[in-house]
């Protein structure tokens, strides 16, 4: 049974990099994953579809997260800065707060400027952002913290999604990854070879 | 000096600190730093190295600011890729060793700040210890792009040493 399971490990570990290695023109990278959303923003509803023909940057988050997400929206917004104004034209940055208790749209818009002058700030229902983190791979969760003033903070995972020009989300930056890595994954996507 | 139990009792203060430093005395502290924050904003996250110079283990059981309506110590648990922020009850420094607070890991959550902290100011931390020994510490407030700085540096050393071995 072991070496039953060993080799289906070793099946799918061979599938996947194949997968990686094979040119996928034309392949989507992550079946099933991503796709369109609407969400409240302070000018009122934004679409992923507003932005065909433009290479979106997602990061789901919280305001009053002191640490983490300031360091993922500082590493993003130095890679930004980086890039030339012709490239920038081709970009939109999305921040999504999952604090919609806390965060509101009018909140979100000094925070995101802060970070970079062309980020909007969107969130919607619980409902909504439970739906579109799901799609994405995103998790978050309230979390009561027991003996602390902040009352409650929100677990979360810190990965900058990459959506194509044609809506299809190519790419996944992990925490922690530099400017010069977030860069490297934007160019790429900028010139369709994620 | 008559009397023989007050001379022992200041004989045993005058030679005590000799036997035990505090806390404080053994702790050095290195890079001590805030993050500047967004417009609005009340709360952010102070980070620091703590070296202890003496023989026994020490740990940091508080902190405070003038500048903060409250300080509490917390750690980022990384959880398969999610980030749990939890507080902590105290921060262990073990005898010749050091404790490093850095973005992602062990921090000062510096909650309810009184006014915006910018980027170049000096903010006034406390550290307080088992003991109850207290270290004051300046801590400098940067911009995350203050921050990015480091990585470039660390880009041009990669650069430099891979030409290195060419």
């Amino acid at each position: 049974m072991k070496r039953l399971l060993w080799l289906l490990a070793l099946v799918i570990a061979g599938a996947g990099s194949w997968f990686l290695l094979s040119d996928r023109g034309g392949e989507i990278p992550y079946p099933g994953m991503g796709g369109d959303f609407t969400l409240q923003s302070v000018q009122g509803p934004v679409s992923l579809s507003d932005f065909r023909g433009k290479v979106v940057l997602i990061y789901f988050g919280y305001t009053s997260c002191p640490d983490i997400c300031p360091t993922s929206l500082g590493a993003l917004s130095a890679a930004l800065k980086r890039l030339s104004p012709q490239e920038m034209e081709r970009i939109q940055p999305i921040f999504i707060s999952v604090d919609p208790e806390r965060d509101t749209p009018q909140k979100m818009v000094e925070y995101v400027h802060y970070f970079h002058p062309k980020m909007i700030g969107l969130t919607g229902s619980l409902e909504q952002l439970k739906e579109i983190a799901g799609r994405y791979g995103a998790y978050f969760r309230k979390a009561e913290v027991e003996g602390s003033t902040l009352g409650y903070a929100v677990d979360h995972s810190s990965v900058i999604y990459i959506v194509n020009e044609q809506g299809v989300l190519v790419d996944m930056i992990h925490h922690s990854g530099s400017p010069k890595v977030i860069l490297e994954h934007i160019r790429k996507a900028l010139q369709g070879t994620s | 000096m008559r009397n023989p139990i007050t001379a022992a009792a200041l004989a045993l203060l005058l030679t005590a600190p000799v036997f035990a430093g505090t806390a404080a005395d053994d702790i050095h502290v290195m890079d001590p730093w805030a993050r500047e924050v967004p417009p609005n904003m009340k709360t952010s996250a102070g980070f620091l190295t703590m070296m202890n110079k003496g023989s026994v283990d020490h740990k940091l059981v508080a902190a405070e600011s003038p500048a903060t309506g409250m300080v509490e110590l917390h750690t980022h648990i990384n959880d398969n890729g999610v980030m749990r922020m939890r507080p902590v009850k105290e921060m262990p420094i073990p005898a010749g060793g050091k404790t490093e607070l850095k973005p992602g890991g062990l921090h000062l959550m510096l909650m309810k700040l009184k006014q915006p902290l910018k980027a170049g100011e000096k903010m006034p931390i406390t550290l307080i210890f088992e003991d109850g020994s207290k270290k004051e510490i300046q801590a400098e407030v940067r911009r995350f792009d203050m921050m990015m700085k480091h990585d470039m540096k660390h880009d041009m050393h990669m650069k430099h040493d891979m030409q290195m071995k060419h």
